[in-house]
Parts: C-alpha cells; sequence; structure tokens
C-alpha cells in the first residue's frame, strides 16, 4: 500500500513536472518553440521510466492500439457531420457582389466538386500519414496553425491544473480539519457558489470586477498587445499575468469541486484506525494531518487529474473565446465558422487525442493507486 | 509526495507575485508618450472581431484585408462619399473617357514605387489584371473583367499611360470602379508565382508597400501592426502622422467593449444601440459616430406560397406593422437618438441622387390592414381571432437566424403586431447557412433578413425575373445567383433595370432607379422595414479622422493627435 502510494505520488509529480516544464518554456520562448515539444517529450519519457515494468508498458501500447479506430471513428462522424450542415467553404462567395462562376471555381480548387466517398477517402489517407493537409480559410498547413495554436492551450491548461488542485487541495484539507466549524461552512459555501456558476458569466465577471473596476490585471490576448520593445524578462512576467483571469475563469469551479472531493476523502481516511494510532502515540495533529491522513486521501484526487484534461480542453472553448486567447477553442471556433474541413478534422483529432491520454492516465492512476487492478 | 507540496506552494508563490508585479508593470512601464523625431506621434489601437486572410491583391475577401490593403497599397482612384463615390487623383492622375465611353485613358503618376525601389509602372497594372482575370486564380474580383477585352484591358501605351477597353458602355462609376479597385501586384516580385496557389502565397505574408503604411507583424489570430513605410515616396501630404496603428483580434463583444471603456482601444466598431446610452453617460471622451446607412432589414414574403400571392395581402401585413414603434423600442438611445429609418428599397438613402425620396412608408394602420383584408377574401368568420378564407387559417412561419439579436427581438414585435390583426405567426431560428440556404432554395413562408447596399446601382440580382427559376422549368440556370429569394417577377421592373444598367451618365440612370423602387414599393415583395446606422466610438484625442460609409478608419495617414494629448 505504501508503495503504491509513493508510486501514485511520483506519477503526479511526474505530470505536473511536465506540464510546468512546458508551461515556463512556453510562456519563456513563445510559441512554436522547440523547447515545448523537448519539455513534452522529456516528461513523457520520465513518465514511461516511471512506470518501470514492462506489463504496464504492454498495456500502455495497447491501450494506444486500441485508440486507432477510436480517432478513426471520431473523424468519420465528423466528416459525415460536416457533410450534413449545409453550404462549405465556397459558402462566402455566395454574395450579390461576386458571379456564381467563382463559387464553382472555388469548389473546383478544393475537390469539393468531387463526390463524399472519394474526399472521405482523401481525408482517411491525410490521416494515416500524419497530414492534415492545407487549411482552407487561412490558406496555409494545418499543422502550422495547430503548432501555434496547441501550445497556448496546454500552457492554459497547465495553469489552470496548476489553480484546481493545489488550491482544492487546500481549501479540502481546511475542511475536512475543520469539519463543522465556521471556516468549513464558509468554503463550502463559496465553493458551491463558484461550482454553479456558469463559467461564462464567471468569465465575464472576473473581467468587469478585476480588468475594469479594479483595473488590477490584464483580461484580454496572451500579452499586452500595445506594448513594444519589452524585454524578455517583462516579457514573460506581462505572459504569466495574463494567464491569470483565463485560468481563473476555466479552473475556480473545478477547484471547487475538487475541495469537495479532497474534504469528504479527508474525513473518511481520519475516522481510520491508523490515524486514532497515530494520535494515540502522541504525534502532533500537524503531523498527523500531513503525514498521514493528507497522504492517503490524496489518492484519489491524483486519479481526478488524469480525468480533467478533456474538461479542460472543452472548457477552453470558451473562455478562449471571451479572453481572445488564440488557442486550440479558439481555432476550432472558427474553423466550424468558416467551414474548413481539413482544420475542423484535424482539431477533433487533436481533441481526441486529449481525451484518450486523459483516460490511458487516469486507468494507469486508478491501477497505481488501486493494487486490486491489473494490467493484463 | 513532498516534491508534490513543493510543486504546489511554488505555483501559488509564482500566481501571487504575479499578482504583486501587476501593479508594478502598468505604474511606471515605458519611458512615456513622446513626439518622435520625424514628428510622428501616438498609436492608434483598433480592435477586431477576426483575423486578417489573404493581403494578395484580387484574391483577398474579408472587409478586414481590405482595410489592410487600403494602407499598404496607394490607391489606383482614391475615393470619398458625398450622395455618391466620388472619384479623386491616386496613382491616376488624370482620366478621360471615349465619347460613346468604351475607351477610358488613364495617365499614372510617376514617383510611386514598391517597397524595394522598384517603380510601379503600367507593366504592373497589366499583370494584376491578367491575374484577375485568369480563371485557375478564382479571383472574387473576375466578373470586373467581364465586359472589358481581353488584351486590352488594360492597353500599355507606355510606361506610365494606359487605356481600357470595354466592349459595352454601362454605368460610369461601376465601369471606373471596375478599372480601379484591384491594388496593384508587383510583377517582378510576382511574375512567376503559381497561380493555382496564389492564395496562402507568401506574399500574403510579406506584402510589398506602395502606400504610406507598411505590414509591420502580424501574429496570427492576436494582433496586427501597421508602421510608417520609410520607402513611400508618394506625396508628402500622405506621409503618416501617427507612429503606428495596431489592431487586435478580440473575438467577443463584451471584451471589445471593455477595452474601449478602459481606455485600452481608441475605436471600436458595431457599437449596439443598447450600448450607446452607457458610452455617451460615462465616457465622454469617446465619441459616438454614425457611419451612415449601409444595412437594411427587411421581411420577405415567398410569392409562391398562396398565402402572399395577393398584392392587397402584402401592403395588408405592411399596414399592420408598427415599423416606428419598432425602431423606437429597438433601435433608438434613451436621449432620442435613432439609429434606424424606415426603408423604402433596396437602394441606400445615403445615395442621395438615386435614392426615391418621394416614397412615403405605408403608415400604420389597423383599419387599412383589415381592410385590405377583407377586399382580398380574409375575415374571421369563425371568431377565433384568426383571419381565414375558405377554410383556411391565415398563419405562417416568420424564419430568421440565430446569433442576431436585433432580429429574433424585432420578429416578436412583428408576431404580436400582426396578432391583433388576426395574423397567426409562428416563430423560428435557425442557424446562418441553413437560413441562406433555405432562403436561396425559396424553401420558407416569410423570411427576416437584411442586405448590405453596395454603393453602384445594380438592382438585378435581387429584383430581375431573368434570376428566376419558372416553376417546372428543367435546366433553369440562372444568369446571376438567385438572390431573387420571393421569386418577385415583374415586367415592367424588367425593363426599368436593363434600361438602367445600359445607361452610362448616372444623372441620366436616375429617373429610371427612382421609378423602379415605385414599381417594387407598391408591389411589396418585402415588407421593407428599416436601414440601420452603425455606430462607431473614437476616442476623442484623435483629429482629422474620417469616419463614414466607406470605412471606418478612412486615410489613417492623416490622423493625428495633437501634442498635448499624446498617449503612447
Amino acid at each position: 500500500m505504501a508503495n503504491n502510494g509513493i508510486n501514485a505520488s511520483y506519477l503526479g509529480a511526474a505530470q505536473l513536472v511536465g506540464l510546468a516544464l512546458s508551461a515556463v518554456s512556453t510562456a519563456a520562448f513563445g510559441f512554436m518553440s522547440t523547447p515545448t515539444y523537448i519539455a513534452l517529450a522529456l516528461s513523457f519519457v520520465v513518465f514511461l521510466v516511471l512506470l518501470q515494468s514492462a506489463n504496464l508498458l504492454l498495456y500502455f501500447l495497447r491501450k494506444l492500439v486500441l485508440a486507432i479506430p477510436l480517432l478513426l471513428g471520431v473523424c468519420t462522424l465528423i466528416f459525415i457531420l460536416i457533410e450534413l450542415s449545409p453550404g462549405d467553404i465556397s459558402s462566402k462567395f455566395f454574395n450579390p457582389n461576386v458571379t456564381p462562376e467563382v463559387k464553382a471555381l472555388i469548389e473546383a480548387k478544393y475537390g469539393l466538386d468531387r463526390p463524399a466517398i472519394v474526399r472521405y477517402g482523401i481525408m482517411l489517407k491525410n490521416i494515416v500519414m500524419f497530414d492534415f493537409g492545407r487549411s482552407m480559410s487561412q490558406e496555409r498547413p494545418v499543422f502550422e496553425i495547430i503548432a501555434e495554436a496547441l501550445p497556448n492551450t496546454l500552457l492554459l491548461s497547465a495553469v489552470t491544473l496548476l489553480i484546481i488542485f493545489p488550491t482544492g487541495i487546500l481549501l479540502g484539507t481546511v475542511q475536512g480539519v475543520k469539519n463543522g466549524r465556521p471556516a468549513d461552512t464558509g468554503i463550502s459555501i463559496s465553493s458551491l457558489f463558484f461550482y454553479s456558476m456558469p463559467s461564462f458569466w464567471l468569465a465575464l465577471m472576473l473581467q468587469l470586477i478585476f480588468g475594469t473596476y479594479l483595473g488590477l490585471l490584464p483580461f484580454s490576448g496572451p500579452y499586452d498587445l500595445n506594448a513594444f520593445d519589452q524585454t524578455g524578462w517583462q516579457h514573460f512576467i506581462d505572459r504569466c499575468i495574463h494567464l491569470i483571469l483565463p485560468g481563473l475563469a476555466m479552473g475556480l469551479a473545478s477547484a471547487a469541486g475538487t475541495a469537495r472531493y479532497m474534504r469528504s476523502s479527508l474525513l473518511e481516511v481520519i475516522r481510520q484506525d491508523y490515524i486514532r494510532t497515530a494520535r494515540a502515540k502522541g504525534l502532533p495533529e500537524g503531523v498527523v494531518i500531513r503525514k498521514h491522513a493528507l497522504r492517503n486521501a490524496l489518492l484519489p484526487i491524483i486519479t481526478l487529474m488524469g480525468l480533467s484534461l478533456p474538461f479542460l480542453f472543452s472548457g477552453s472553448v470558451l473562455v478562449e473565446q471571451v479572453f481572445a486567447w488564440p488557442g486550440m477553442g479558439r481555432t476550432i471556433l472558427l474553423a466550424i465558422f468558416e467551414q474548413d474541413t481539413p482544420l475542423i478534422i484535424a482539431c477533433f483529432f487533436m481533441f481526441t487525442l486529449v481525451v484518450v491520454a486523459g483516460n490511458i492516465l487516469a486507468d494507469l492512476a486508478y491501477a497505481l493507486v488501486d493494487p486490486r487492478i491489473k494490467f493484463d | 509526495m513532498r516534491r508534490l507540496s513543493v510543486l504546489s506552494a511554488l505555483s501559488l508563490a509564482a500566481l501571487g507575485g504575479g499578482l504583486a508585479l501587476t501593479q508594478g508593470c502598468s505604474g511606471g512601464s515605458s519611458s512615456g508618450p513622446a513626439v518622435e523625431a520625424d514628428g510622428r506621434a501616438d498609436m492608434l489601437v483598433i480592435p477586431w472581431q477576426s483575423d486578417i486572410g489573404q493581403l494578395t491583391p484580387g484574391v483577398s475577401e474579408s472587409a478586414a484585408d481590405g482595410y489592410i490593403m487600403q494602407m499598404i497599397n496607394y490607391p489606383v482612384v482614391d475615393a470619398a462619399f458625398d450622395c455618391s463615390l466620388k472619384k479623386a487623383p491616386g496613382i491616376v492622375t488624370e482620366w478621360e473617357w471615349s465619347e460613346d465611353g468604351t475607351v477610358l485613358a488613364m495617365t499614372l503618376r510617376d514617383d510611386i514605387t514598391f517597397s524595394d525601389g522598384h517603380p510601379l509602372t503600367a507593366e504592373d497594372v497589366e499583370f494584376t489584371y491578367d491575374l484577375v482575370r485568369d480563371p485557375v486564380v478564382a479571383s472574387p474580383r473576375v466578373s470586373f473583367v467581364d465586359r472589358m477585352v481581353d488584351g486590352k484591358d488594360p492597353l500599355v501605351i507606355d510606361d506610365h499611360h494606359i487605356e481600357w477597353h470595354f466592349t459595352q458602355a454601362y454605368d460610369r462609376d461601376t465601369q471606373m470602379s471596375h478599372a480601379s479597385s484591384v491594388p496593384i501586384i508587383p510583377k517582378h516580385i510576382m511574375e512567376g508565382a503559381d497561380r493555382a496557389s496564389l492564395r496562402g502565397h507568401d506574399y500574403s505574408r510579406n506584402p510589398m508597400s506602395t502606400g504610406p503604411w507598411k505590414l509591420a507583424e502580424h501574429d496570427p489570430n492576436v494582433r496586427i501592426v501597421m508602421e510608417p513605410n520609410e520607402n513611400f515616396t508618394g506625396p508628402a501630404e500622405d506621409r503618416t502622422k501617427l507612429k503606428r496603428v495596431v489592431f487586435q483580434i478580440i473575438p467577443e463583444y463584451n471584451t471589445r467593449l471593455l477595452k474601449l471603456q478602459a481606455g485600452e482601444v481608441d475605436l471600436m466598431e458595431s457599437i449596439l444601440v443598447s450600448d450607446a446610452d452607457a458610452l455617451r453617460e460615462n465616457h465622454p471622451e469617446i465619441n459616438l459616430v454614425k457611419r451612415g446607412y449601409r444595412s437594411n432589414d427587411y421581411v420577405a414574403w415567398n410569392l409562391s406560397n398562396p398565402l402572399f400571392q395577393d398584392v392587397r395581402v402584402r401592403r395588408a401585413l405592411a399596414h399592420g406593422t408598427n415599423v416606428d414603434d419598432i425602431i423606437g423600442k429597438l433601435l433608438t438611445s434613451s436621449d432620442g437618438t435613432a439609429y434606424a429609418r424606415r426603408s423604402v428599397g433596396t437602394i441606400t438613402p445615403e445615395l442621395c441622387g438615386v435614392h426615391n425620396d418621394s416614397i412615403t412608408p405605408l403608415s400604420y394602420s389597423q383599419e387599412e390592414a383589415r381592410r385590405l383584408f377583407a377586399e382580398a377574401g380574409w375575415t374571421d368568420s369563425d371568431g377565433d381571432g384568426i383571419l381565414d378564407k375558405d377554410g383556411e387559417k391565415f398563419e405562417f412561419t416568420l424564419t430568421t437566424n440565430t446569433g442576431n439579436s436585433r432580429r429574433a427581438q424585432s420578429s416578436v414585435f412583428i408576431q404580436s403586431n400582426l396578432a391583433e390583426v388576426g395574423v397567426k405567426i409562428n416563430i423560428e431560428q435557425l442557424e446562418s447557412n441553413t437560413f441562406f440556404e433555405n432562403l436561396r432554395l425559396k424553401d420558407y413562408e416569410a423570411a427576416l433578413a437584411g442586405w448590405s447596399a453596395g454603393l453602384f446601382v445594380d438592382p438585378s440580382g435581387l429584383w430581375h425575373s431573368d434570376v428566376v427559376c419558372a416553376e417546372g422549368q428543367e435546366d433553369c440556370t440562372p444568369k446571376k445567383y438567385e438572390f431573387n429569394f420571393t421569386g418577385f417577377s415583374n415586367a415592367r421592373a424588367d425593363e426599368l433595370i436593363d434600361q438602367g444598367l445600359r445607361t452610362p451618365i448616372p444623372e441620366e440612370a436616375a429617373p429610371i432607379w427612382m421609378e423602379l423602387q415605385q414599381v417594387i414599393y407598391d408591389e411589396q415583395p418585402y415588407m421593407f422595414l428599416w436601414w440601420q446606422n452603425e455606430i462607431v466610438g473614437v476616442s476623442d484625442r484623435f483629429e482629422n479622422t474620417e469616419i463614414d460609409l466607406l470605412s471606418p478608419y478612412g486615410h489613417l495617414q492623416r490622423w493625428s493627435v495633437p501634442a498635448d494629448r499624446v498617449k503612447y
């Protein structure tokens, strides 16, 4: 049990290290930088090394192979949905000032005049080759667009995770320890307040309060868009403070949820015999909580981390729009509005990949936490 | 476990540090505003809903592309708007029409150069239009050369003289516009470019500049920075007075509005009437400017639907709708400023030489509405409050698109107005693409939609019966797009449109267009509602601003800030 606990904490730490590395490097070196990818790759390797045992690796590979039909299925479904919706990229040329032949020329240029099945085949081929082709609306490689947007979303997700878990764990612990006292009730009420707040409204309120009324924090864009000639450090700090409000908008509700989990988990652990033993042998209450109770109560929370990744990505669609954050959420919205099929497919492919990764991480975390689950 | 808690502590500390640093940062960051050595000062910041696409002339599409291209390309012929488009010299200093209106001779300036120092000549103009004509390019402006003689579009006389040869004379303003509204592409750079992939060509990211500005930075989906083109060789008065223009990409309307209120941006387009009051009261430093009547709303009646085939019924519906009341409630601010006027057609009132001011909009009169309904056979014979005729109720679906609160609210007003005269309306909102597709296929009963009016008069796409496919017609290929959504077909209107389009001199065409407006208004294929006046908010520190129908920021090189008000 103890051994598993350590493994789980290593896992959580590896995840955090990876995300923090990518966050720091993205912020420091700007978008599309190789350090970001190196950091991501490194954290992945660290993660695999931490897994250590061979059957874990096998399990991991099998999960990965099983993800292939899922990815293809998602892409197929999206393709069908795009086909069923009226109009395509050439619709914007449906305009009294443009003659019909332009629309026809555009359709021919993007192969939209070919039968759907042919276009589906081309899409499948592209996916297998891991080449998503060219965006029709932006007229550049889809990969280039994703390479610009993805680090921004990962960065925001990383900051959100840093808001969700430390805050949630801290508040939940306070609640667990002060069970039934005013602090517990107070935190309960306020976390319920944030938990039940729609995120778009929370985003607007944060903008209004911290951005406009108090004028404390920037409320849109990835950096101060009116600034020029910033030094490296100024730019780094500028980028960091621009993360705060979108991070809070995305993280506060989940932090409140995590606090609830943490509270109940801690309360359960505190009733256990070994806590009574620890107290009985005269350990100070602080040590009992930190060393004995907290460590065990944290296990389910670590599982929660892996599961939260997909939600971070879907939540980004709204928050990125409100905060003018140039990430995947906005890219996918734009792609849908422009009916840019290759870009839509690629975005959903990336979303699915993240969901798959989140699920695998959650599975692994479960197994590491609970020795009754085996990888075979 | 210790690692985890250390990391958490670090991350919290980092957040706390960030908070503290903000205040430090916003307090005294840079050296403060200053007038540069070259006399340029300050910066104009404009939020945009979406990013630019293509900056290669001929294949650019969006309005944003157009605004940036206006800054970096010296205009072939400059334009101003006053009742009609007024042309002023640009690259072209003089122009002359042949007697029959089919040849247009132009003289080009000899001092305009591309930013690499290469002079702009007649060859570049010829090359630009060669690209536009090429089907491989699929230029949205390919119709410009429809009525030009291939090979003489233009005919190069020498480096600075060209002639445009047209196959026929048509509206002279339109002819001129066709020959002058594509910015010039440098032949020496783009000659070898693959025409099939002109969209997405690197030129779009690093466009040559002949105008007062150059593209200094483009961070996709984040910002576009324009700085003075130091290689500008044109007239000295066209040198920029500002040192920078920044376009921030802010997709959310509310975020843009907050930024305007916080003073982080200086100019915002399309401000909602409902926000104008608060801005006027709390932000006296923001001037609210009306751009003019460019877009309208209307209800289209599907004329193939038996319900709407009787003109008396269509007039009754118009009499039963209190349009002035809706304007008062939705498009008027609390200080009584109206941001809309009633419309009587699809020609904007801004074209004051052409717009028919003598048409009086049908008045709101329930009595008149009931009388006309009764005349057409529609009465409430069973006393259920809904008109009926031969056992059929007067009930239809009014469709509009989602995402437009003005139309959504208007549809409810129309519904309740007409319910009072016994018409039952069911409101349906459809996603925009589906909505327009249904309009095109005439798969609707009544539709609340709108047009953004052109500044040239060409009503053929909207009202000519040539573009209507007759019922049962097998191989129906309309000459133009099927924008005649109602299926309007009127012999006199067709005649007037054909005649008007053949008349080159605008003053001679005006009476024809006036009559056409009257013919269409009498027939009421649309219930014409109103023209909206777009509101632009702009910081009052800017002088020589030009916010009008043509552009919310025309001739940006002339905008300036007095030395004592410089902000950046």
